[in-house]
């Protein structure tokens, strides 16, 4: 059963398509993993599917309602939660009062919060930098703590945009267990990565956008294999 | 000890008393203890002279309050608190003048008529930050002043228009300024120990990633505009009422830069550097009237310093002096 769905969802800024028809389906309790190389019109795609930029044409279902159109907070509060390429987390208060603000924005009461964001600490390391004010976390940290917020009330689909680019190894396989156990309990996630490895690891799907239209889709390996994606990431030439 | 990664703990991290409710939960302490004492200062100031000097610095606390929610909470660098101020004052004034309103309701409708002005501009400004923010609000200003100045039939222009007073007494009044200031600051610490707080604050770190988490940005940005000028509002009203003499000069550019130098000295985001700020401002600028334009001088310089030097201001100040003198304490609980 699709959860998220798109259909000739097309963004143009100015000549330039940035995605052009794009159509996918993101299934219920899957890791969908959305690759392409550098300008194929991914993160314009996650724009649109968070509410971030309107779609020039297309239309966006999720749980088979259309949601079209709609604002980001409309999205957050129907369970359609994204994290970003470049960290939006929120600078000059605690990494703790970061999860309690990020809870309460979901309708979760502050005890609530609290004690979600005390197990969510322990789980993502973060335990000992809790009282830090957000803005003096390291680059991994600051992941770390947006996959704790958008995880502090749990929500239909996470949109993941980049999660492991530029962070050390150990919380890139800290992000990494977090996402296998949450898709374990039955999460959804739609993952944009460059990191091919760990795409592979966690998703059995994915889309290859290339040049803002879906070139591939289907089982990793499949999309592996296909000779589209081949080019698009290796040039045409790709022959032998 | 070593925490995860490798990293070693950091010893000098702050504590709890670094969450936001800790945090604000200090500053409202310390500046109830300032308003504590300037409830005291009629016991032993008795000149009408001083203490209209004092009650000046309260209607500045007031509109540092109003400004500070707006650009130290919530992230929007508004240049037009003076203006609502001289908004509020006119429509009290503009009620009795035109009306014969009393002041028992003119004054609460100089606070519903700037909210919703507030409110309305709050709207207009909504995607706007940074310079596009602020000179929208300051043409908002200038046009609001000017239109006032020249409706001669209206308002009696740069003439003014008296307004009635509500006390006789200097005493009374300073003692009317100082409620409505505590009321004020009761009110802003409520709201910003509750979830209206936090999401002011998100949004001031981060609007986007606010609105990605699911906060109403709109929403909450419009309320803190109508809020912030409803402030400025009713502060302009009673100053009108004190002063018995509302006129455009109320809103010019330099008072609200008077009050951005009083929140940066003071201190951005924070409740007590808001009063002290226009205490202090505004008591040396007094002290310093003798001296002549010099005054104009040594605030902006004094802004300058802060600004470069200080971003956290006095209270920022005061704060790591107090961890600092917290620290050793701090050292030897950690010692196994």
């Amino acid at each position: 059963m699709s959860l998220l769905k798109t259909e000739g969802l097309s963004k143009h800024f100015g000549g330039v398509a940035a995605v052009d028809g794009a159509a996918f389906e993101v299934r219920q309790g899957e890791i969908l993993g959305l690759i392409g190389p550098n300008g194929s019109g991914k993160t314009t795609a996650l724009n649109m599917l968070s509410g971030f930029l309107p779609p020039d044409t297309g239309k966006v279902w999720l749980a088979d309602q259309d949601v079209t159109g709609l604002s980001p907070v409309q999205l957050a509060r129907r369970g359609l939660l994204r994290m970003f390429q470049m960290t939006r987390v929120f600078t000059r208060i605690s990494t703790l009062d970061n999860l309690l603000t990020a809870g309460m924005a979901m309708g979760l009461s502050e005890a609530e919060a609290e004690k979600r964001a005390a197990s969510l600490l322990e789980e993502l390391t973060l335990s000992h930098v809790q009282y830090l004010d957000a803005g003096q976390l390291s680059g991994g940290q600051r992941k770390l703590l947006e996959f704790g917020m958008c995880f502090i009330e749990a929500p239909r689909i996470a949109l993941l945009d980049e999660p492991f680019a530029a962070v050390h190894p150990v919380m890139r396989e800290t992000m990494a267990g977090f996402i296998r156990r949450r898709h374990a309990q039955g999460q959804t996630f739609l993952l944009v990565s460059h990191d091919m490895p760990i795409v592979v690891d966690l998703c059995a799907r994915a889309v290859c956008m290339n040049a803002g239209r879906v070139i591939a889709m289907g089982a990793m390996r499949e999309v592996l294999e296909n000779r589209a994606v081949i080019e698009a990431y290796l040039g045409s030439g790709s022959d032998g | 000890m070593i925490a995860p990664h490798g990293r070693p703990k950091a010893r000098s991290a702050p504590g709890r008393r670094n969450l936001w409710v800790n945090r604000l939960r200090t500053d409202m302490r310390a500046a109830l203890v300032v308003l504590a004492l300037l409830a005291l200062v009629p016991l032993v100031v008795t000149s009408p002279y001083t203490l209209g000097i004092l009650i000046i610095s309260i209607y500045f606390a007031m509109l540092a309050l109003g400004w500070n929610l707006l650009a130290g909470f919530t992230g929007q660098f508004s240049l037009a608190p003076a203006a609502f101020a001289m908004l509020g004052a006119y429509t009290t004034a503009l009620l009795d003048f035109h009306l014969k309103v009393p002041l028992a309701i003119g004054i609460p409708c100089a606070i519903v008529a700037t909210g919703l002005i507030g409110w309305l501009l709050g709207r207009v400004v909504l995607r706007l930050r940074g310079p596009y923010l602020a000179l929208t609000t300051l043409s908002f200003a200038e046009i609001a002043r000017v239109v006032i100045g020249n409706s001669i039939e209206f308002t009696r222009g740069d003439q003014g228009l008296n307004v009635p007073t509500l006390f006789q007494s200097r005493v009374g009044y300073y003692y009317l300024f100082l409620a409505v200031l505590t009321f004020t600051l009761i009110g802003l610490y409520l709201l910003l120990r509750g979830r209206t707080g936090r999401f002011w604050l998100a949004i001031r770190d981060d609007a986007t990633g606010a609105e990605s988490r699911g906060i109403d940005v709109v929403r909450y940005k419009t309320w803190a505009f109508a809020l912030s000028c409803a402030i400025c509002g009713i502060a302009g009203s009673l100053y009108g009422t004190f002063s018995q003499l509302v006129s455009p000069e109320l809103g010019l550019l330099a008072q609200t830069g008077i009050v951005i130098s009083m929140v940066v000295i003071g201190g951005m985001g924070t409740l007590t550097g808001s009063i002290v700020g226009a205490l202090l401002v505004y008591l040396a600028s007094e002290w310093m009237r003798d001296f002549g334009g010099v005054q104009m001088i040594v605030f902006a310089t004094v802004v300058i310093i802060f600004a470069r030097f200080i971003r956290t201001g006095l209270w920022g100040m005061a704060q790591r002096l107090l961890a600092t003198a917290d620290k050793p304490a701090n050292a030897r609980e950690e010692l196994p």
